[in-house]
């Protein structure tokens, strides 16, 4: 078992990767009641065209199966694991996203009983047609809630606007109709393709011994066996890098309309330290350019174009990445223009000064120290940046560094005229 | 566990020294009377406070100031908790122990002064430019329940459900209320706030715990009320219907069901009411979600939540319109089954555990910490986990029938899709 110091925040992190090649993590928080376990595989939505384990040739399974697969994680032969974690006092979740899938739990007690059954239950599949069928039920239900959430629509409208082949434009629970396909088969092959302990993180953070909970671990995974690790081929899409539509529209029994404007990312193939400083420098000059101190924001919240739902965003993975702006707002229209104009201008001269970005740099700073107060998201985060070979503790480090060139750089890549489209959800009715 | 001092009459300083976090958490609260007149201006008033003082008389400079002091988080916000309206001003700020330059903890300090005490005033008022720009922005917010279904559909039910009470009151007010506001009427709603509402101020951090009360005492320089605040108690009103169907364009239908709860927070039953709640609808291992979604895939989440300060209990359920008749039939035969002690070990213990773990783990943080003792220092047993705890697990099986029995269905909303022609 490694230890890595980190001074500055007084955090101690114990690592080891077992016999089996899975990852584990340890970080213990003094003064924490709680401890929080995420078991988290590297395998999202994204993920629908690869070579099955053992396979040759390349398959496409239906959309939506990575986050159908995460439901049905949940149901054994001898019943739901909820009723486990209950009886423990521990409340345990899952979610999906673009390229993960986590498995989770907090728990004040019996943290080891809980750890047991998180490894268990996630390394012990059962799928058969009927349960796999009487899950569709349920899902269809998560799918329409989600089909009458506005601003859900207004985000993956715009993805679906940027991307014209890169499955990150499917809808992470798929559809009523693609998820009608899945079958238990389906759902084996994706499991052992991607659950492979060598594709898999698990994080324990909280009130908890470092030896003792690697030692709980270790023990347990010595126990099972499992196939031979091998590389996972996941098949690449060619992505232009232009967008695949630059102005859609959604009508929806809505009071006020929402724009948004995104801006699809050139550069998504960098990992690692690379990756880390590209993501922050991009943050930083987004709260520059549009955050709640900026001109830009001013003048929009001074004109009532924008409202308490304005919002922005930037997202990075492996492969796609986006930056998203968007406001609920009478005036669509001229929000959009204006939302490009500031990008547009950028790209002569950031509309900041070094003293400006010292003082966002400051601020993002203060958001890392605070965010280590919280056990979920230190957690989620540092396994997202994990699988990506960055690491959290980092981060304050590379923002410290951060020159205006560095930002300039990394702009580039967000800033042409062709990646940029709108997405506006209007009222079924017009407002007079 | 927290250490308190009254700096004026009705002025509490509620101090917690813990070095458990990295932050400094502060919360002021000013309480009076909820009542449908003030809520609306009060809410405006925050939203003008949060936005503009005489010293940053922009939001975009206040907030650069407050980029300046590590990004320290400050809003301003209302909310209701029993008969009471809160104006609230959360802050939460890095401690001066995890940075290279200290002091940041006295500017913050200096700068709720300013929030709160220095407004931009001009000829003696509020700028109507900023109040009606604000106004606009509370308009907004009202409007825009309408687009969250399930949101729309729960304010709908508390409207019918409980109608004229503090269970469905907004403390946001009503569009016309807000349209009402005048420059004059909201300085009258400040002065009054300063003046004569209850203050309740929280801190919790790596604090010296006397000087932050002397500090407090200089930065909110706060007389004695002049008539403390005293809990006015509120009886249920009847429903005005037992059910009510309304159709917008939309995919999913939206259930919500109010029932009556037999006891509210101050009552000692309300420990068992948590209880029956949590084997009913509460958990994953309740009933309703067993069978509703699990047993008869009838939806993706079905569920009930407690809501002591009322003495209400509310489903929720998300599914499509055509089930609306077996998933209602559904869910009474959950109250049933526990109403004629169909009770597992299984689920009062289960149901136990989690009431324990829950508030364990809301400890373990500042702003829970602070919420959760508000919360129940109204109570007469001490605040422990321990002594919370030996309540719950003194309830019986017995004792959750003999609630159940009393928890009374009373109105069905059931928002939903238009009819195909």
């Amino acid at each position: 078992m490694e230890k890595v110091q980190f001074e500055q925040l007084g955090e101690e992190l114990y690592y080891e990767k077992l016999d089996n090649g899975l990852d584990v993590y340890i970080l213990p928080k003094k003064g924490f009641s709680k401890t929080f376990v995420t078991f988290t595989t590297k395998y999202g939505s994204v993920d629908r065209t690869f070579v099955p384990l053992g396979e040759t040739e390349p398959v496409t399974v239906p959309d939506g199966i990575a986050h159908f697969l995460e439901h049905k994680m949940f149901e054994k032969e001898d019943g739901d694991v909820f009723q486990k974690f209950s009886q423990y006092g521990a409340s345990a979740n899952a979610f999906t996203s673009f390229t993960r899938t986590a498995y989770l739990f907090s728990a004040t007690n019996h943290i080891y009983e809980s750890t047991t059954t998180l490894l268990d239950f996630v390394q012990q599949p059962y799928f058969t047609e009927q349960t796999v069928n009487k899950e569709k039920g349920i899902i269809g239900q998560e799918i329409t809630m989600y089909d009458d959430q506005p601003d859900w629509r207004a985000y993956f409208g715009s993805i679906e606007n940027l991307y014209k082949n890169h499955p990150v434009k499917i809808d992470i629970a798929g559809t009523i109709e693609t998820i009608d396909e899945i079958t238990a088969e389906h759902l084996y092959t994706c499991y052992n393709t991607f659950y492979h302990p060598s594709n898999m993180l698990l994080f324990v953070i909280g009130s908890v011994e470092p030896e003792k909970m690697m030692a709980h671990i270790r023990e347990n995974q010595a126990q099972k066996t499992f196939a031979e690790a091998t590389p996972i081929q996941r098949i690449e899409v060619d992505e232009p890098l232009e967008v695949n539509c630059v102005a859609n529209e959604l009508r929806m029994d809505i009071q006020k309309p929402k724009a948004y404007v995104s801006f699809k990312a050139r550069e998504t193939h960098l990992q690692g330290h690379e990756m880390l400083k590209q993501e922050l420098a991009i943050q930083l000059a987004l709260d520059l350019m549009y955050g709640r101190s900026s001109a830009f924001y001013e003048e929009m919240y001074e004109k009532g174009w924008i409202d308490e739902s304005y919002s922005y965003d930037f997202s990075l993975e492996k492969g796609f990445g986006f930056a998203m702006v968007g406001s609920d707002t009478n005036h669509p229209v001229e929000l959009e223009n204006a939302i490009k104009t500031v990008m547009n201008e950028s790209e002569a001269a950031l509309p900041f000064d070094a003293e400006k970005l010292e003082r966002v740099k400051r601020r993002k700073i203060g958001f890392f120290l605070r965010a280590m107060n919280s056990i979920e998201f230190i957690a989620n985060q540092f396994t997202r940046y994990k699988f990506n070979d960055m690491n959290l503790f980092d981060a304050v480090p590379v923002i410290e560094e951060l020159t205006m060139e560095d930002v300039e750089q990394a702009m580039k890549s967000i800033q042409g005229i062709t990646q940029q489209s709108t997405f506006t959800v209007k009222p079924l009715k017009e407002a007079k | 566990m927290f250490n308190t001092t009254e700096i004026a009459k009705g002025v509490n300083v509620f101090t917690r020294k813990t070095d458990q976090f990295k932050t400094v958490n502060f919360s002021i609260k000013f309480k009076k009377e909820l009542s449908t007149k003030d809520t609306a201006v009060r809410t405006v008033l925050t939203n003008v406070l949060q936005h503009s003082n005489a010293v940053y008389q922009t939001a975009a400079s206040l907030r650069m100031y407050l980029d300046d002091l590590y990004g320290t988080v400050m809003y301003l916000d209302t909310t209701k908790k029993g008969n009471e309206q809160i104006v609230l001003l959360n802050v939460e700020t890095v401690n001066d122990h995890y940075l290279k330059s200290g002091d940041v903890l006295n500017k913050v300090l200096d700068l709720v002064h300013t929030v709160l005490f220095k407004p931009n005033f001009t000829n003696d008022l509020f700028q109507s430019s900023i109040v009606e720009r604000e106004k606009a922005m509370v308009i907004d917010r009202i409007q825009s329940i309408f687009d969250e279904k399930s949101r729309y559909a729960q304010t709908q039910l508390q409207k019918i459900f409980r109608p004229n009470h503090p269970a469905s009151i907004s403390v946001n007010g009503t569009v016309a209320d807000v349209e009402a506001i005048t420059p004059q009427t909201l300085k009258d709603a400040y002065e009054a706030m300063l003046q004569y509402d209850d203050v309740d101020i929280f801190v919790v951090g790596d604090i010296d715990e006397d000087k932050m009360v002397a500090s407090l005492k200089e930065a909110l320089p706060l007389e004695d009320r002049p008539n403390p605040y005293k809990k006015v108690t509120f009886k249920d009103t009847e429903p005005l219907t037992d059910y009510k169907k309304e159709q917008v364009e939309m995919r999913q239908a939206k259930l919500h069901i109010g029932y009556k709860a037999p006891v509210r927070f101050d009552n000692p039953k309300f420990f068992t009411m948590q209880i029956f709640n949590g084997i009913f609808g509460g958990y994953p291992h309740s009933k309703l979600f067993m069978n509703v979604r699990e047993k008869e895939s009838l939806a993706y989440y079905c569920g009930s939540s407690y809501v002591s300060q009322y003495g209400v209990l509310y489903v929720t359920s998300g599914i499509e319109a055509e089930n609306e008749e077996k998933v209602v039939r559904l869910i009474d035969e959950q109250l049933q089954a526990i109403q004629q002690g169909d009770i597992s070990d299984m689920e009062l213990n289960q149901t136990k555990a989690m009431l324990k773990n829950q508030l364990k783990e809301a400890l373990d943080s500042a702003r829970g910490q602070i919420e959760v003792f508000d919360q129940y220092r109204e109570l007469p047993i001490p605040f422990t986990v321990e002594a919370l705890s030996e309540q719950w697990d003194a309830v019986t099986k017995e004792d959750v029938q003999e609630i159940a029995k009393q928890v009374e269905k009373q109105t069905v909303f059931f928002l939903t899709g238009m009819e195909e022609a």
